[in-house]
């Protein structure tokens, strides 16, 4: 079932002030059990009319197909970024995330050179340019690289595993747990040493300005300079065909991009856990399962409700629907998850035994994200050593199974506390 | 079967070291290696998974 162009310029009409705010990415649904709205705008069609911030009428997609095709169709372009319009947001996220890396206005009281690097943003460039400056920084992110990361992150994390253990009885996993683990390995890819540790989340985790996060990576830079190591700011220094600008640029998305979704994956992973008792069994009985685990808790977990818009930049068709050039686009990974048409049956359910590769949990194409293989490897083995560390762990309460609101202008949930007890004792 | 890799369209996302470590690595910066030209059996069946999941469309998987 295909919706004709015709249809959708009606239902574009026919929905006009809609009093149920038909047309806004829906609000009443939690992390791990999406908006009904979401099954319904499948069953519509491929695509179907969503609103976004500027007043500007786009299209979100949400069927798997659709969703596929879009990201892989260079006939569209990350600009101009367009935001859908989505339940209320959080007055003051708490932490810096997505938003932080997608700068849709220039901060004023940027200098001149941070402006400039603002705008060399993967997630807002196309083509060669973004290829270019995406290849400077693919080589710290291979499967090889990640796997030999493992030793590095299996220890940290059973430093964090102790520490926990000998804080409190009831502990807030995404706080104490998830976030130090993503922000220490973060560190340890990017390049900033141990004893930065502290200003990186002072910068990059709590709210700060963007001049200020400059500020440290420009000094960061000098002092790295002559002291090279295995990590991305060694690449990037020692690369002839970056300027300044660009090297800045790089590490200021990579610096903000990613850290917040892994601790909030590693953080619903365990909701979705200690909320379904048997699956949790499963696992602790074979952790080698979490390894295929790690692809059902991004495709039933996804943070993101829709990506970064795309805008056609001509007229474009996709599954008998035509798409008129200057039409944004929203994709949603959430919508694409849980398409019985791709899926099979039950997508709703949460299995860790399923085939779960090929979700859009980490997007697709070539924005596709650039850290996922270190990313799989954090949460694999938080989540394993969360199994095998506390066999009496049990859910207090968690911010995520209520309905959440979205923690940016960009669609993304945001982790909340989840408060766990330890042990039973 | 044949594999071909295209290293030109290549975005180094790994999807297809994930799941074929077999079939394909990643050269030093992220790109494509195809270790396999020729596969049958269970690496063809890892050739194809690949294939499909390639985010760039990099890889075919063909009888010649
Ligand atoms: C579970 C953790 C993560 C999730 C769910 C995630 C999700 C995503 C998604 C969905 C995109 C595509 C956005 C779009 O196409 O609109 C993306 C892109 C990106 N991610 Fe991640 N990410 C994660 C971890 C990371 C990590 C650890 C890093 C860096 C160390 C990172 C760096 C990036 C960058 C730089 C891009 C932009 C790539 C480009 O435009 O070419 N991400 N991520
Ligand atoms: S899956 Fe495709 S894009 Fe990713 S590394 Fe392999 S060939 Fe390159």
């Amino acid at each position: 079932m295909t919706t004709s162009s015709t249809e959708i310029e009606n239902a574009m009409s026919n929905t006009a002030g809609c009093p149920f705010h038909a047309r806004s990415l829906p609000s009443d649904g939690t992390p791990l059990a999406p908006s009904p709205r979401f099954a319904e705008w499948r069953e519509q069609g491929a695509f179907v009319p969503l609103d976004f911030q500027d007043g500007h009428e786009g299209l979100v997609a949400t069927r798997y197909d659709a969703v596929v095709s879009v990201l892989q169709d260079p006939r569209f372009s990350m600009l101009p970024a367009r935001m859908p319009v989505g339940p209320a947001t959080l007055d003051e996220p708490k932490s810096e995330g997505a938003a932080a890396a997608v700068p849709l206005e220039l901060p004023g009281d940027l200098d001149e050179a941070a402006q400039a690097s603002e705008l060399l943003n993967l997630l807002t460039l196309d083509g060669a340019e973004h290829s270019k400056l995406r290849r400077a920084v693919t080589a710290r992110f291979t499967v090889r690289q990640a796997r030999s990361r493992e030793p590095w992150i299996r220890d940290m994390i059973a430093g964090e595993v102790a520490r926990i253990r000998g804080s409190k009885d009831v502990v807030d996993l995404w706080h104490d747990y998830a976030m130090p683990i993503s922000a220490r390995t973060h560190c340890h890819v990017i390049g900033i040493p141990p004893q930065k540790y502290e200003d990186f989340v002072e910068l990059f985790v709590e709210p700060s300005t963007a001049q200020q996060k400059y500020d440290f990576i420009r000094a960061l830079l000098e002092e790295r300079r002559n002291d090279p190591g295995e990590d991305v700011i060694t690449d990037l220094l020692n690369n002839p065909e970056l300027t300044q600008i660009e090297i800045e640029g790089l590490l200021r998305l990579l610096m903000g991009a990613g850290r917040d979704s892994v601790a909030y994956l590693i953080a619903t992973a365990s909701v979705a856990l200690l909320t379904h008792p048997e699956q949790m069994e499963l696992l602790r009985s074979d952790v080698e399962g979490v390894r295929p685990a790690v692809e059902e808790f991004m495709r039933a977990g996804s943070m993101f409700v829709t990506l970064f818009a795309r805008t056609a930049t001509e007229d474009v068709e996709i599954e008998g629907t035509i798409i008129r050039a200057g039409t944004s686009v929203a994709v949603s990974p959430v919508a694409a998850n849980r398409d019985p048409a791709h899926w099979g049956e039950n997508p709703e359910q949460f299995d860790v035994t399923r085939d779960a590769f090929g979700h859009i949990g980490f997007g697709y194409g070539i924005h596709g994200c650039i850290g996922q293989q270190v990313a799989r490897v954090e949460i694999r083995e938080a989540i394993t050593a969360l199994l095998e560390g506390f066999p009496d762990i049990s859910l207090v309460s968690a911010e995520q199974l209520e309905p959440h609101p979205f923690a940016h202008p960009v669609a993304v949930y945001e982790a909340g506390e989840v408060l766990v007890r330890l042990t039973t004792a | 079967m044949v594999v071909v890799v295209q290293r030109d369209a290549c975005v180094g996302a790994g999807q297809c070291t994930l799941v074929a470590p077999d079939v394909f690595d990643q050269d030093d910066d992220g790109i494509v290696l195809l270790l396999e030209p020729e596969v049958e059996g269970a690496l063809l069946e890892a050739a194809n998974k690949a294939a499909r999941l390639c985010p760039a469309r990099a890889i075919a998987v063909s009888a010649q």
